[in-house]
């Protein structure tokens, strides 16, 4: 059991899904029992997953088997594996998957329309988000990659609002200019890596895994991402382009600015759980890609370009925070303020340093969570009204009032106020910029100083809103029911208070998260900086 | 070759089917025929035997192609099988699909230049016919003349070229032509390479590649949808089959004579058909250019590595076979009698019913490439194989073709679910039902387990 913990959590969905496809499609009590079951029961197998994890830079509850093995005759090998684990990094990120996505499905019940439907693509979502965590195969982790965006693309193009094919059709074209910038670039990788164990004898055995890439004594020489190549295309070096590739497929799903304008269209179209699912996991995979693939594989390009991969993260936090601050919309504030934080992933994995790549993972899993929460806030509000405009709401306190409470957790988490999470990953992040001139010298000391502005605007238009919405006399648009505001159901309680909590833990103890995330920034920060300096391309 | 007899025997069982009156049975006697066939080429696997003084042989390649053939043929008369109760003259059109797949099979084991005009013709006269097996339809009919004077016109080219290659070579052996080409390197005569040519341009058309596919769409369009269901995929297998047995053993030596002549036809191939198809309102005539431009993907594997793609050639057509039967198979559900298949008559086809728009959606998206559907790996390893011999611009032309690609293919999602309904809900029999189920199958174990077919070769 121990062993096939991981595989549980990813093939009980898809097991699930399968058994809804043969359920009528009448009993909706049913689809969302099954959702139900699956979320409880994938929180069950976490549990001993995250007891049993040891804090350590190596890959644990590894599993392994052949998936796809080709003679492709005089070109070797092809060979690609069901390989899955977890490390510091991974396994924060699935423990945050299963529990927004508890949270989701709770959330879901207010879905009426074609519910089957909606419980069947958002359990295969659910396998394929775990799957795009754990895989330890390139060709594994692009299968589960791609394979969220369909499920994705279906809940917002059936279920969202009345721009959803716009929006949908945006998200769409978007991400999939992102994966297919990572193929070009796996393809690459795959002709050029070959695996050391079984490539012994002779024979050329072409190989996807992970980490088999990471380590430069694996490329066959004179392949097109040999460290020594002569390919010199355009400007820069074959691996040099290969790393930027990677850079922007992945950072169209982060969303970082200006690749970022799918998603607050995304998020005001979509149903609420599918917003809350977008925010708070499928940009995290942006930054997991980031980090997991493209910066331990190509770290003399991600040595190169930390200025630039810095100046963008800094650009899309204050450029995310300044639309948020426009916004007329709560739900788009909400999404402009993911893009604003999403930034200090990038700028925290830029700096190249323990403290500013374990800040990336740490704001992750917090924005994760605090996003989830405020996407159900504006759920909340818009259940009740249908109306998400700020300006036409005013003084909801008075009648709101534990709704107000969790709103001012939510808003502040999200500031980065201390005792939040998200306020240790911001100062992590700051440290970590601001020591990289002196240790690595990647990153200018005045990114982390234009960054901190960050802070101060997100204060803006958080505080700026607070007023709008919630102090001052009531009053509402007059087409708005009065009567529709009522304080939050029990069903609602259930979703926001765990997120508040955790929010608070997080920001409160963090020393338990931190150690598992440790080892890994250590081992990433090692790897980059060794490998990145050893490695001198041609031209 | 035990597998082609049982074909044979099929299509003249069919013929006197309508005097010995039991045309009841036909199609049953038929798919019964068509499993012994598949079980022969299963039972030949590995064998390899030439027959009739080296005219024909069956070796691994023939056979997996043949099995192929077979396969999608089975799956073909399951997808249409109103085809044949719908129009009288049954007998007529299941003898001649069973010869046209006889003639496909010849196509795929031929070792001799004779065979090979053979095959291509007993194939095409039968599907001269059946495009036009909507007689009171003006576009059946078109599609039948226009269909035919273009194929006899291509014949026309092939034959002229395997003249010539016989003039300059004394035999219609394609072993022996291309021993012959290996020894007399530098002293052929220019009119041996005007003969390659003229076969690369006779059998272009046969695959409709760009320019010589302007038949293909409006056959395509003007066919009755099961035929040209069948003409997309068995069709399609035996053409491709043929041109690569030509060009990998025969004129494999000359390669640098028609390598640039393929290429230049390849990226029109990819550019030309993905994008004429954006611009199409049919969803059968999409289809008719989607089929073009995966011409293209093939091709550039064929280029890449002209020895050694056939694996890769294999999966591709596999996956690209099963992909269109189900659209094909859906197209002829939602055309219904008057076989309208307008974009527009796919609004809202998942309320109106989800299995069809189900099956839809996953043969478009692997015939778009999307993974984990069979497509995906299609591509996939075409790409590889190009990377791998440095043809980085033209894989980043197909890579950008299939983006379009993507655009035209979700074109007719977004009408199934994002369109309201126009029509009442689609009735569809239960056997229609558990075949979408079966292709929904077989396309999910291609993409997710693809060794098992590529190893084949």
């Amino acid at each position: 059991m121990q062993h096939y913990l991981i595989s549980l959590l990813i093939f009980t969905p898809l097991v699930a899904a399968c058994i809804c496809l043969f359920l009528p499609k009448k009993f909706e009590k049913a689809f969302r029992a099954v959702a139900l079951i699956v979320n409880v029961q994938q929180i069950l197998w976490l549990l001993p997953m995250l007891v049993g994890f040891r804090a350590s830079g190596m890959f644990q509850f590894v599993e392994r088997s052949n998936w796809i093995t080709l003679n492709l005759g005089s070109w070797g090998v092809l060979k690609a594996e069901y390989l899955v684990g977890v490390d510091g990094m991974s396994l924060p990120l699935v423990a945050l998957s299963v529990f927004v996505l508890l949270i989701a499905t709770i959330s879901s019940w207010s879905i009426q329309k074609n519910v089957k439907g909606y419980f069947v693509l958002l359990l295969i979502l659910n396998a394929a988000v775990i799957g795009s965590f754990v895989a330890l195969d390139f060709l594994l982790f692009y299968l589960f990659f791609e394979f969220m965006l369909l499920p994705m693309f279906f809940l917002i193009a059936i279920w969202g609002g009345p721009r959803r094919e716009y929006a949908s059709i945006k998200f769409l074209l978007y991400t999939l200019l992102g994966s297919i910038l990572i193929l070009v670039v796996m393809i690459g990788l795959y002709t050029s890596v070959s695996d050391p164990v079984a490539s012994q004898g002779g024979l050329l055995v072409h190989s996807f895994n992970l980490l088999h890439m990471m380590e430069p004594m694996n490329f066959i020489s004179n392949t097109i991402l040999d460290p020594n190549n002569p390919w010199q295309i355009g400007w820069f070096n074959a691996r040099y382009w290969a790393f930027l590739l990677l850079f922007i497929g992945f950072a169209i799903k982060l969303p970082m600015v200006p690749l970022h304008t799918w998603l607050p269209d995304a998020h005001v179209e979509a149903p609420t759980p599918v917003s809350v699912i977008l925010a708070a996991i499928l940009l995290k995979i942006g930054g997991y890609g980031l980090l997991r693939i493209a910066y331990p594989i190509f770290p003399e390009a991600a040595m190169h370009f930390g200025m630039f991969v810095g100046i963008m993260g800094v650009l899309s936090i204050i450029y995310g925070a300044l639309n948020a601050m426009a916004s007329k919309d709560l739900k788009r504030l909400i999404a402009y303020s993911s893009v604003s934080h999403m930034g200090f992933v990038l700028l925290g994995a830029a700096s190249v340093t323990e403290e500013g790549i374990a800040g990336a993972v740490y704001q992750m899993v917090s924005h994760g969570i605090i996003s989830a929460m405020l996407f159900l806030i504006a759920g909340v509000l818009y259940d009740r009204t249908h109306d998400r405009i700020i300006d036409h709401y005013s003084g909801l306190s008075s009648k709101m009032q534990n709704f107000t409470a969790l709103v001012l957790v939510g808003f502040f988490a999200s500031m980065g106020l201390p005792g939040f999470s998200g306020f240790i990953a911001e100062v992590m992040v700051f440290l970590g910029s601001f020591r990289s001139n002196a240790t690595n010298g990647v990153l200018h000391e005045s990114l982390a100083v234009i960054a901190t502005s960050g802070l101060i605007l997100s204060a803006a238009y958080y505080l700026w809103t607070l007023q709008r919405m919630f102090f001052g006399p009531f009053h509402l648009k007059a087409n708005i029911e009065s009567d529709a505001i009522v304080d939050l159901t029990s069903r609602e309680y259930v979703m926001l208070v765990p997120l508040a909590i955790a929010a608070l833990c997080f920001g409160i103890f963090p020393q338990p998260m931190l150690d598992m995330i440790d080892p890994f920034a250590k081992y990433l920060t090692a790897l980059v900086i060794d490998h990145g300096k050893a490695i001198t391309l041609n031209p | 070759m035990n597998a082609l007899f049982v074909i044979c025997g099929l299509g003249i069982i069919s013929l006197i089917a309508e005097i010995a009156n039991f045309r009841k049975w036909l199609i049953s006697i038929i798919v019964l025929g068509l499993l012994g066939a598949a079980a022969l080429v299963v039972a030949d696997w590995n064998t390899a035997v030439a027959y009739y003084h080296d005219m024909l042989v069956f070796d691994n390649f023939s056979l997996a192609f043949t099995g192929l053939i077979i396969g999608s043929s089975l799956l073909w008369f399951w997808t249409a099988s109103d085809f044949f109760e719908a129009l009288f003259h049954k007998t007529d059109k299941s003898a001649l699909i069973l010869f046209a797949i006889a003639g496909g099979v010849l196509m795929t084991s031929f070792n001799n230049m004779a065979m090979l005009f053979l095959g291509i013709e007993i194939l095409s006269i039968s599907l001269y016919v059946l495009a036009g097996s909507r007689k009171e339809d003006l576009g059946s009919n078109e599609a039948a003349f226009k269909y035919f004077l273009m194929g006899s016109f291509a014949t026309g080219f092939l034959l002229f070229g395997i003249t010539l290659v016989y003039g300059a070579t004394g035999t219609f052996q394609i072993n022996t032509i291309a021993n012959y080409v290996l020894t007399h390197a530098g002293e052929l005569p220019s009119f041996f390479y005007a003969g390659a040519l003229l076969m690369l341009i006779g059998l272009a058309f046969k695959i409709s590649a760009v320019p010589f596919h302007f038949w293909a769409p409006d056959v395509y369009e003007g066919s009755p949808t099961a035929v040209t269901g069948f003409m997309s995929t068995v069709v399609k297998i035996a053409a491709i089959a043929s041109f690569f047995k030509i060009f990998a053993t025969c004129f494999s030596t000359i390669a640098p004579v028609w390598y640039t002549i393929l290429l230049v036809i390849m990226v029109l191939t990819l550019v030309i058909a993905n994008i004429t198809a954006v611009y199409q309102n049919s969803v059968k005539r999409m289809l008719a250019y989607s089929s073009v431009g995966h011409v293209g993907y093939i091709l550039l594997a064929f280029l890449a590595d002209h020895k050694e793609s056939d694996g890769t050639i294999f999966f591709y057509l596999a996956a690209y076979a099963v992909s269109s039967l189900a659209a094909f198979g859906a197209l002829i559900l939602v055309g219904g009698k008057e076989e309208n298949t307008l974009v527009e008559r796919f609004n809202g086809l998942f309320k109106r019913n989800p299995i069809v728009a189900v099956g839809l959606t996953i043969a478009l998206l692997s015939l778009a490439g999307i993974p984990p559907l069979p497509g995906f790996f299609g591509k996939y390893l075409v790409f590889a194989m190009a990377i791998n011999n440095g043809m980085i611009p033209y894989v980043i032309v197909a890579i950008v073709t299939s983006l379009i690609g993507v655009y035209y293919y979700f074109r007719v999602i977004i009408a199934m679910y994002f369109k309201d309904a126009v029509a009442e809900p689609l009735k569809v029999s239960t056997s229609k039902e558990v075949l979408i189920v079966v292709l929904i199958l077989i396309t999910l174990a291609l993409g997710i387990f693809p060794d098992f077919l590529i190893q084949l070769l």
